[in-house]
């Protein structure tokens, strides 16, 4: 019944489908490990940084990559904003994790009530036509999308990874998620860069949304479901490990899919909460493979 | 034309207008010798299925207007309470609720299998006409003494469908995906159990959740069944949505699928990938019907597009006929209008001749047979296949 082919799509359509994920996956690794904030507002800036494009293309007719644009200011800008008027002002106050889960919370639910009001909760595509070019490659199915998705993927992930080890303002920015009061006494500005990673955060948001709502349909509280995958894989890539995180995410997605071989597929979406359980009772600071 | 926003202020802003609910009556000049007749209209008009319930609210109070500008039902005219589901039962609960406490109607008229199933108890608790316009799951026949349906169980359509995939097609292997709620589950049950007692093989039986948007490891573990037809049973939303996802996937053999599938959005939105599709509809269409091309002429010339699930708003359109028979009934016996009596009334006439869907006949087991009209999908287009039996 299953043969290589069927296996072989269900790696290359795990594999597109992760590159979204991915994304998401490293713009909250990357906020845990710079800020040390687990940033639940997260699903806030996917809705607002989604609606934004869907609004300026539905209402405006403005063309998708210029929309993305439009959301990527707005986005940035509204993620600086959380860190600069927020996380900041709790810094200060010495607020403890609970005050910043809870604040980013909040916040997530508060922006994802006024989305359903306003744009109500059917599930709506960026773009008008839902489906991409189709290619047969030796039997499996290859869309345009799924190119697309994992290229532009790859790019953001080579590029961040090269901005955090090849330039001054990423090692800085390193150097403040090691030990920011060390890293001030030497005149890195931490405020400056907590501010900077969670501008790189919301590109990095505002990419994926993107991708997954010119593939899928979207409704605010959707958000809120696939940040619990983002808490997940950055769990097992280990807190602190940003690429770690992004392996994991793409692990995760390839056994999900994976596991329609051998369950049946409305146990599918219980997998996340497994391995999210599995993970943070035996694994609490992520897989690790031992070297001699 | 009235985008859905306008319409949902329109009907969002009632309530300040009308004493807490939408209501025709209210806000005529009319004045009418008799008491105008009260009901209910528990329909989703935001969330997920707005799309579909707006449009069936919108073909409603077309009839209620006609209805009361003809003279109401023996003079009395129709005052729907439109009241928002969402399609969820938890809403769809509160809903039904204030109707049987605060407004104390008689009956109400609703739709999707989950409300209708939810809300069925506080109907026969407070010996409530339950009128199901649009839903299918075959549990509604079983849901009480006060619950009853217009529109034809899955077991009527579902089960041609599977007829016609296995003599007309000649598939022998199958596949169903359905959504994981009242409707899809019994609907998928119906052609799995059809299609088997034909002859047939179901290779795969997959569901996927109604608040999720990506199917993959649904739509994956079909193509591994390598069916030569797969039955779709979804809502309204999440059809296209299923649809364009098995395509892209390479599922490119016929997908039969319930009335949801007659939905512009779908064209719209997957293009020629929605070719294939075989829809089962439950009431006759422009060429079948010239009320229907009127109806359609209208939708048209007012709105500048068909309905979402055209079928299934002619029966929320023709359900305000059914009252408006049943109001004349009780009326003529000269009793009150009680929930008990309206459905005295209900089974008394049995048989009701509507503009619409034509006739519909109440059976004792609580179903109504009606014939199935094919619609195929060619070349992105909708095209009648007739009469199926």
């Amino acid at each position: 019944m299953y043969d290589l082919t069927l296996y072989t799509q269900i790696l290359w359509t795990s594999l597109a489908n992760s590159s979204y994920q991915v994304l998401f996956t490293i713009a909250f690794a990357l906020g845990l490990k710079v800020l040390g904030v687990w940033n639940f507002a997260q699903p806030a800036l996917m809705s607002l940084s989604f609606y934004c494009m869907y609004a300026a293309i539905d209402s405006f007719g403005v063309p998708p990559l210029v929309a993305m644009s439009v959301a990527l200011i707005f986005t940035a800008a509204v993620a600086y904003a959380i860190e600069a008027l927020a996380f900041s002002a709790l810094r200060n106050r010495n607020s403890g994790p609970m005050g910043f889960f809870i604040f980013t919370i909040v916040a997530s639910q508060f922006v994802i009530y006024v989305l359903t009001l306003i744009f109500t909760a059917e599930p709506r595509f960026l773009l008008g036509n839902m489906t991409s070019a189709l290619h047969i490659v030796f039997g499996v199915y290859v869309t345009t999308w799924d190119i697309t998705a994992m290229v532009t993927a790859c790019i953001l992930v080579a590029a961040l990874y090269g901005f955090l080890h090849y330039t001054r303002p990423g090692q800085f920015m390193i150097a403040v998620a090691d030990n920011a009061e060390l890293a001030e006494t030497y005149g890195i500005s931490k405020n400056h860069y907590y501010a900077l990673t969670m501008v790189i955060a919301a590109v990095l948001i505002n990419t994926a949304i993107f991708l997954f709502g010119s593939k899928i349909a979207f409704y605010p509280e959707l958000s809120l479901h696939m940040m619990l995958f983002a808490v997940a894989a950055t769990i097992i890539g280990g807190i602190g490990n940003v690429f770690g995180a992004g392996v994991a995410a793409i692990i995760i997605v390839i056994m999900q899919q994976m596991s329609v071989l051998f369950i049946g597929s409305r146990w599918q979406p219980l997998f996340v909460f497994v391995i999210l359980f599995a993970t943070i009772v035996f694994f609490p600071k992520g897989v690790r493979f031992r070297t001699s | 034309m009235t985008t859905r926003r306008e319409f949902l202020k329109t009907v969002l802003a009632a309530p300040a207008l009308t004493s807490a609910h939408w209501s025709p009556f209210a806000s005529s000049a009319f004045a009418a010798e008799k008491e105008p007749f009260s009901y209910g209209v528990v329909l989703p008009l935001t969330g997920a299925a707005a799309p579909f319930g707006t449009d069936q609210v919108k073909a409603h109070m077309w009839a209620v207007e006609e209805i009361n500008t003809a003279g109401g039902a023996n003079g009395r005219k129709l005052n729907p309470i439109v009241l928002d589901s969402q399609a969820k039962p938890d809403v769809g609960v509160a809903a039904v609720t204030r109707l049987a406490s605060v407004d104390k109607v008689p009956m109400f008229v609703t739709a999707f299998s989950a409300v209708v199933a939810a809300v069925a108890p506080i109907a026969n608790r407070n010996k409530i006409l339950e009128l199901s316009v649009g839903a299918n799951s075959p549990r509604i026949s079983k849901l009480g003494e006060y619950v009853y349906t217009t529109y034809p169980l899955a077991d009527v359509d579902v089960t041609l469908l599977a007829k016609y995939a296995y003599e007309k097609l000649g598939a022998r292997r199958g596949a169903c995906i359905f959504v994981n709620d009242e409707s899809g589950i019994y609907g998928a049950e119906v052609f799995r159990d059809a299609f088997k007692k034909l002859g047939g093989d179901i290779g795969a039986f997959e569901s996927y959740e109604a608040n999720a948007t990506d199917y993959t490891g649904a739509v994956l573990k079909v193509r591994a069944a390598n069916p030569q037809v797969v039955h779709l049973h979804g809502n309204a939303s999440d059809t296209p949505i299923a649809l364009g996802q098995m395509r892209q996937l390479g599922i490119a053999v016929p997908v039969t699928t319930n009335t949801a599938g007659y939905n512009p959005e779908l064209i719209q939105k997957i293009g020629k990938a929605a070719d294939g599709l075989i829809v089962a509809t439950l009431a006759p269409g422009p060429k079948e019907s010239a009320a229907v091309a009127k109806y359609v002429e209208r939708w048209q010339r007012e709105e500048k597009r068909i309905p979402n699930n055209m079928p299934n708003t002619q029966y929320v359109h023709d359900s305000a006929y059914l009252v408006k028979a049943l109001v004349e009934e009780v009326d003529k016996a000269g009793k009150p209008f009680t929930g008990e009596n309206m459905r005295e009334a209900l089974l008394k006439i049995r048989s009701f001749k509507l503009p619409l869907t034509e006739t519909v006949t109440i059976e004792d087991d609580h179903t109504v047979k009606k014939p199935v009209y094919l619609i195929g999908v060619k070349d992105a287009k909708y095209t009648e296949m007739g009469l199926y039996e």
